[in-house]
């Protein structure tokens, strides 16, 4: 994966999918790298869940959180909502950034992904800078260029909220009540050694 | 599902104030903030809200146009992807399908993200009465079900209920207190209950905002995220969706992302916009695609356009007698004006047919559709289909009469001169005026106790206005209708009832140079016989009113009414015979309102030519088609600052109807009654003295009411009040505007 100190798209794009980000009610951070993303996780907590295709796709994350004094937990085949039930923090990775809406695309076919975006009351969504895309019509390319494969891929534009009593806006409602969208701006998406 | 009959849905909404007050602010908070929001999008794209819908409802009837294709495209995709496809023609045969679907899986328990089809089917009735219990997880939608009770929003199921009620009803069933302003913890106490049901269940229902043919994948789009989680967790899951829900390709459900946030709770995007192509590992999918009277829409030229429909209840957050009654009434499953359309085809003519006389015929639900269908069209269409099926309507039979003898030019005039000879002891200033004996009691008062009737003159205003009838008027320093000739259409409501609006009107063009005539055989452009679904006897009033004009040179009438009528609607009405509909457009071309005609047409007033000096503020009520169908914005705002230099209070919610539309302020007077209350509760809030409009039928109304509560503000037309001024502002040899 190539990328650019200020991503795909541009600065501009960065600062526009930002004050989406925070339009929706969202916490918007950048961090280097998934490196910061672990001091930054593990200083606030010490439980995480996490995603299985996240774990799969990043084997050395788990270790390193673990070492910087998190417990992990990445939902099990068998029962994923029980395995979530009790953890607070989840952490996920975004497909795609869309700056037109400040949501973040998370694919998120197996049951234990979706568990994490939907039990857990804390989100932290981290997508790589070069992910960044202007508009929605990236994302239909996305989607169209699955080819029909099996999938579950959600926008995720904030926290989970409702309007449903007297038009009266309530964040958190059976989704998680807080979403961090964390940017990672370093050229390599990689795991870099001997940081904490 | 069987709803209440139509009367005592209405008269239950009526019985409770918490929904008018509810709704109206709802409406007005959703507005603004609507507004807002597509001038943003405008601002994004770059592209005009009337532009992106156009595309939008291109894509969407493309998709009509090739239904089987588009149809075995998703099927084809969705089975690849591992889904099983069910196409089902009725609500019978969706819900057994259902039922066995659920039965095979062994489960008694079905949590269910909201899906309007599945209210469309009856499902939940059908499920209980199999033993099987449905759980809806959307928070409004859990909330009805809690009160017995079925949606009235299309997205905003719950919103005729004040949270005092909520709060009372949670207490009831879950037996703790809730404190009506603490929200939060209402909806905290839903996220409790609903977890454990979400994680027990055997099977996730869910609808779909789209069905993308290009994957096979649905499109769900929500807040909460119960509908992620119905879809996701339970090991069987089943979507119900319309056939007209499908869109080609992942690139146009964009699109309708994009507006269909905007238009529905003013957010640029949902919380959540699921993609779900087939079912994940260890799960089972069925997609149920129903027909139940699509495709019977789409063979109908009439209503097809219908089928554009996203679902996202703009159509009932402009409706000003939605505001009043709110969706139980106004709707069937269906709430808001595309209930009044589609309910004929999903539910019948029957439970079609009780809604019809709430519409006001303001034009205002077509401003703010995302996929532009033309509702207003569509409900007058539906409207007489509901006529000609013979369905009981209330009252139907007596409006059918008294249209009768209204369409009777000859039989109607003498019956209105004997009314204005008799009535006369009963008559003071235009109003009727009963002897308190009578006006104090019973149905009478009913009737009358909000809006005084205009009273009946003892001459109607074609005979003031026979030649040499009329004295001559002060002339204006500007003539720009010097020579020319002008037929003054006076619409059979101010002939009759207020003939001080014509006279007025033609004092005005006579001052500005114009040689006016006033046909004889003049009756009626037709529009309420076309309001009431009486399309033939329509037909035959809007050919009268074109033979009688048909020689005619400029034609000016004092009610804008009749211009949209003529211009818009009887093309429509005569749109079987092309000679007939180009004769009804040479004749709109060359007809004014009177305001276009001091505006845009050759009667072009100088600024400050009306200007008498009088500085006394006035605020204007715009005429509802005249924002809605002619397009007019600020027309009579800027006309009276530039001309009559008189200064304007803006009138807020100044396009709203007023009440009078449609047949509504005769049948459904307690609507008609609640708009005029929110129309006076904003002039009152100008502190204007005068009311400024154009229409007639408004100015009845207005006037009516104003006068009914006391009010101290006079109701003028524009030519009343702008005839009023011509002494003041002549000029026949050295005599400027006095100062």
């Amino acid at each position: 994966m190539t990328s650019t100190a200020t991503g795909a798209a541009g600065s501009s794009t960065r600062e526009r999918f930002r004050s989406g980000v925070e339009a929706a009610a969202s916490t918007y951070l950048e961090q280097p790298d998934w490196s910061a993303v672990v001091a930054y996780v593990a200083a606030r907590t010490d439980t995480v869940a996490l995603a299985p295709s996240l774990a799969a796709d990043k084997p050395d994350l788990a270790d390193a959180l673990e070492a910087a004094g998190c417990a992990i937990v990445v939902p099990d085949q068998d029962d994923p909502a029980a395995s979530v039930a009790d953890v607070a923090v989840a952490i996920v990775q975004g497909e795609l950034a869309i700056a037109e809406t400040g949501s973040v695309l998370v694919s998120e076919h197996l049951l234990g992904d979706r568990v994490v975006t939907m039990l857990c009351r804390q989100l932290v969504q981290v997508v790589p800078a070069d992910r960044l895309v202007d508009r929605l019509e990236e994302v239909a390319d996305w989607l169209a260029s699955r080819g029909g494969q099996p999938g579950f891929a959600s926008l995720m534009t904030g926290p989970s909220r409702t309007a449903d009593i007297e038009r009266s806006l309530t964040i958190g409602v059976q989704g998680p009540d807080e979403v961090e969208v964390i940017v990672l701006t370093a050229t390599t998406d990689e795991l870099v050694e001997g940081r904490p | 599902m069987t709803l209440r009959p139509f009367e005592e849905r209405y008269a239950a909404a009526l019985a409770d104030d918490d929904v008018r007050t509810g709704l109206t602010a709802f409406q007005r908070g959703w507005r603004d903030s609507r507004d807002a929001a597509i001038d943003a999008l405008e601002q994004q794209e770059g592209r005009s809200f009337d532009e992106l819908r156009e595309e939008l409802a291109a894509i969407k009837d493309r998709v009509v146009a090739d239904w089987s294709y588009y149809l075995d495209e998703f099927e084809e995709k969705a089975v690849a992807a591992g889904a099983e496809v069910t196409r089902v023609a009725t609500p019978g045969e969706a819900n057994a399908h259902i039922t066995n679907v659920v039965k095979a899986a062994g489960a008694d328990l079905v949590v269910k993200g909201k899906s309007m089809v599945s209210e469309e089917i009856g499902l939940n009735a059908h499920l209980e009465a199999n033993g099987i219990t449905p759980v809806e997880t959307d928070l409004g939608e859990w909330i009805l079900q809690l009160a017995h009770e079925t949606p009235s929003h299309l997205v905003m199921p719950a919103i005729h209920k004040r949270k005092e009620r909520i709060a009372a009803l949670l207490e009831q069933v879950l037996g703790r207190e809730y404190a009506p302003d603490d929200i939060p913890t209402m909806v905290k106490a839903a996220r409790t209950q609903l977890r454990d049901r979400f994680l027990a269940s055997g099977v996730g229902l869910s609808g779909a905002n789209a069905l993308i043919a290009e994957g096979g994948s649905i499109m769900l789009v929500e807040n909460e995220g119960n509908n992620r989680m119905s879809v996701a967790l339970p090991p069987i899951h089943v979507v119900t969706a319309g056939i007209e829900k499908l869109v080609p390709t992942y690139a146009d459900a964009m699109k309708q992302v994009r507006l269909l946030g905007r238009s529905a709770t003013a957010q640029p995007i949902t919380v959540y916009t699921n993609f779900v192509t087939g079912p994940r590992p260890g799960q089972r999918q069925h997609i149920l695609l129903l027909d139940n009277g699509r495709t019977a829409m789409a063979d109908d030229p009439d209503v097809a356009a219908a089928l554009r429909c996203i679902r996202c209840g703009a159509c009932a957050n402009v409706c000003p007698p939605y505001g009043i009654v709110g969706g139980h009434a106004f709707g069937h499953v269906y709430t808001g004006a595309i209930g009044l359309v589609n309910t004929a085809f999903h539910h019948g003519m029957e439970a079609a047919a009780g809604p019809q006389s709430l519409c006001v015929s303001c034009g205002a639900c077509a401003q703010v559709c995302p996929v532009d269908i033309p509702l207003p069209v569509q409900i007058m269409e539906v409207r007489r289909k509901v006529v000609e099926s013979e369905v009981a309507v209330p009252a139907g039979r007596i409006t059918a009469l008294a249209l009768g003898a209204f369409a009777n030019r000859r039989l109607f005039g003498l019956g209105m001169r004997v009314t204005g000879v008799v009535s006369t002891p009963f008559r003071r200033d235009g109003i009727t005026a009963l002897p308190r004996l009578l006006a104090d009691r019973g149905p009478v008062h009913t009737a009358t106790g909000w809006r005084t009737p205009p009273a009946v003159p003892a001459r109607p205003a074609r005979d003031t206005l026979k030649p040499g009838k009329l004295d001559e008027p002060p002339r204006l320093a500007a003539q720009p209708l010097a020579g020319r000739s002008v037929s003054l259409f006076l619409q059979c409501l101010s002939d009759r009832l207020a003939p001080q609006i014509p006279i007025a009107a033609a004092r005005l063009l006579r001052a500005a140079g114009a040689r006016v005539t006033v046909p004889r055989e003049q009756h009626c452009c037709g529009l309420p016989a076309y309001d009431s679904g009486e399309h033939d006897t329509a037909r035959a009033m809007v050919r009268q009113t074109m033979a009688v004009l048909a020689d005619a040179d400029d034609v000016v009438t004092p009610a804008s009414s009749c211009l949209a009528m003529l211009g818009h609607d009887a093309p429509h009405l005569l749109r079987g015979d092309v000679d007939e509909v180009e004769r009804a457009q040479q004749l709109a071309g060359r007809t004014y309102d009177l305001i276009g005609y001091l505006t845009q047409g050759p009667g072009r007033l100088p600024a400050g030519s009306l200007d008498d000096g009088d500085r006394t503020p006035v605020t204007v009520h715009r005429f509802c088609q005249a924002s809605n169908t002619l397009g007019r914005q600020d027309v009579v705002e800027r006309f009276l600052r530039d001309v009559a230099g008189v200064p304007v209070v803006p009138l807020p919610e100044a396009s709203e109807c007023c009440g009078f539309g449609g047949s509504t302020s005769l049948r459904n007077p307690e609507v008609a009654r609640g708009i005029l209350d929110r129309k006076l509760g904003c002039v009152d809030r100008t502190d204007a003295s005068i009311l400024i409009t154009d229409n007639p039928g408004c100015i009845l109304h207005l006037r009516g009411g104003i006068h009914a509560s006391g009010q101290q503000v006079r109701v003028l037309h524009l030519a009343e009040y702008l005839a009023g001024r011509l002494d003041g502002a002549a000029v026949d040899g050295d005599r400027g505007p006095r100062s």
